[in-house]
């Protein structure tokens, strides 16, 4: 972890990854948001930066990214979704991000405007993340969507993601149309039953690096929450309980990461932290599970 | 069919302001069949036009506000028409531009234009198609992602369904479940396999 090299030859080596997110600022003022970034600054193999996540109005993860960059920290993962721009938008932004010196991308479809604060915008989706996929893998190739030559081709480490659950006969077919177009790494939803996750490992049946998704568990509202709402979620009721009686439960969350951790060490090639809210237990939950001393 | 939904009527109200002849022309086809321009919807109109002191001098119903011959195919049916300073029109948003396209008077609508979506029974159904221009339903069994999913996916479903439901609303299947049911029971799911280039938004 942390070893020398970029994210893209770390994912090609055998060390165990930690990548954690961080979401861009919600104005114009990206202190807080860097401050976040410097709590796993020392320890992440990537620090992943959302983009206007929820569906809601954040910096754009191209500046913030650069931002990061400036703070110190070389390798930043863009994430970029097909909600916001046309064709012609996200290549323009994926030619930016490659000039500026960002060096990773992260695809996903993103979540509908009318889930964030914006409800009344206009979904564009003129790519859904198969084709994003697709342009970029010909503009690596020097050539835009539309065949015309570009005056250099960008050289972007890309990732997908992906729901971890062997079950969804379609997200499984739509995650190998994915990684049809030269993908450099898998990041799952977020894993609580480590055995359905093997599973899906057994199914993707790629040599493609995956970074299971973590999300420490806080409270039994969340809990509850997660189960009743999020996709791709879902939560086995023996952690549920765990949280549910726990005197601490953002102590129990936090050990329930690190078991999650310490079990999905020799089945993929990483974790994907995402905290709700600031990175603050992320360095006890990586030394709770052996991955940090 | 054109699915419609009738406009509040307080936002008709402004655009008939000073107008000391309105005209209002239905349409018998898609808005009748939503009950948002059809005759029982048109005489409604004038009744309640009538009662706030806007003069309504007459009204047509043509068989689709979207289809006129002319504006004297118009004048057969009622030639109040030819006296009209504002039409209103009971239609879709084809049909008022259509009516407006034959008249040299002030021309507004009553309706929101929603979707193309269909009548099975008496149940509309919005949303069936958005008229790309460029249709390959037959990859899908006859169900259009590109029309009955919110983010136009073509490649599978997002990973917001849960539960088979939508991301958007919970109350409407993921349009990828009724796609799978349906080529599952064909034994057509390997064809899903194909990856879908990006639509030719040009035609």
């Amino acid at each position: 972890m942390d070893s020398k090299g970029t994210f893209k030859e770390k994912l090609q080596s055998t060390q165990f990854l930690v990548t954690g997110e961080i979401p861009s600022p919600k104005g114009a003022d990206a202190s807080s948001a860097l401050k976040n970034m410097r709590q796993i600054q020392g320890f992440a193999d990537a620090v992943n930066v959302t983009d206007n996540q929820c569906a809601t109005l954040h910096m754009s993860s191209l500046a913030f990214s650069r931002l990061v960059i400036d703070s110190g920290y070389p390798d930043p993962v863009m994430q970029m979704t097909c909600r916001d721009r046309n064709r012609l938008g996200l290549q323009a932004d994926l030619l930016g991000a490659a000039a500026l010196g960002i060096p990773n991308i992260l695809v996903m479809s993103g979540d509908h405007p009318k889930c964030g604060d914006h409800p009344t915008a206009k979904a564009v989706y003129d790519l859904d993340s198969v084709q994003l996929l697709k342009t970029i893998e010909q503009m690596k190739k020097g050539y835009s969507l539309s065949g015309n030559s570009l005056s250099k081709a960008p050289d972007f480490c890309v990732g997908v993601v992906s729901n971890a659950d062997p079950g969804e006969r379609l997200q499984m077919l739509k995650l190998e149309k994915k990684l049809s177009f030269g993908v450099d790494f898998i990041q799952t939803q977020a894993v609580f039953d480590v055995e359905k996750f093997k599973e899906f490992l057994e199914l993707a049946d790629t040599d493609v690096s995956v970074l299971a998704g973590i999300i420490p568990l806080r409270s039994t509202r969340m809990v509850r929450h997660m189960n009743a709402n999020i996709p791709g979620i879902s939560i086995p009721k023996e952690l549920c309980e765990r949280i549910y009686n726990a005197e601490d439960p953002v102590s129990e969350g936090v050990a329930i990461a690190a078991e999650l951790i310490e079990q999905l060490k020799p089945v993929c090639r990483g974790v994907h932290i995402m905290p709700v809210g600031a990175h603050t237990n992320t360095e006890k939950i990586l030394k709770k599970a052996h991955i940090l001393d | 069919m054109i699915i419609t939904k009738p406009k509040p009527f307080e936002e008709i109200l402004p655009y008939l302001e000073g107008k000391k002849n309105i005209f209002i022309v239905g349409c018998n086809v898609c808005a009748a069949k939503m009950k948002t321009g059809g005759e029982p919807e048109v005489l409604s109109m004038v009744d309640r036009l009538t009662a706030q002191g806007y003069p309504v001098i007459g009204w047509v119903m043509p068989t689709a506000a979207c289809s006129i011959r002319s504006f004297d195919h118009l004048v057969e049916k009622n030639e109040k028409i030819r006296e009209a300073d504002a039409i209103l029109v009971m239609g879709c948003g084809s049909g008022t531009s259509v009516i407006a396209a034959v008249s040299d008077v002030f021309v507004t609508g009553t309706n929101e234009t929603v979707s193309l979506g269909g009548c099975l029974g008496a149940n509309p159904s919005k949303n069936l198609c958005i008229m790309c221009g460029a249709c390959n339903i037959g990859d899908f069994t006859g169900i259009c992602p590109n029309a009955r999913c919110p983010k136009f996916q073509m490649n599978g479903p997002c990973g917001g369904s849960k539960n088979h439901k939508c991301e958007v609303s919970k109350e409407n299947d993921c349009v990828w479940y009724l796609i799978e049911q349906k080529m599952d029971s064909l034994h057509m799911i390997p064809l899903l396999k194909n990856v879908q280039m990006p639509k030719d938004h040009a035609v």
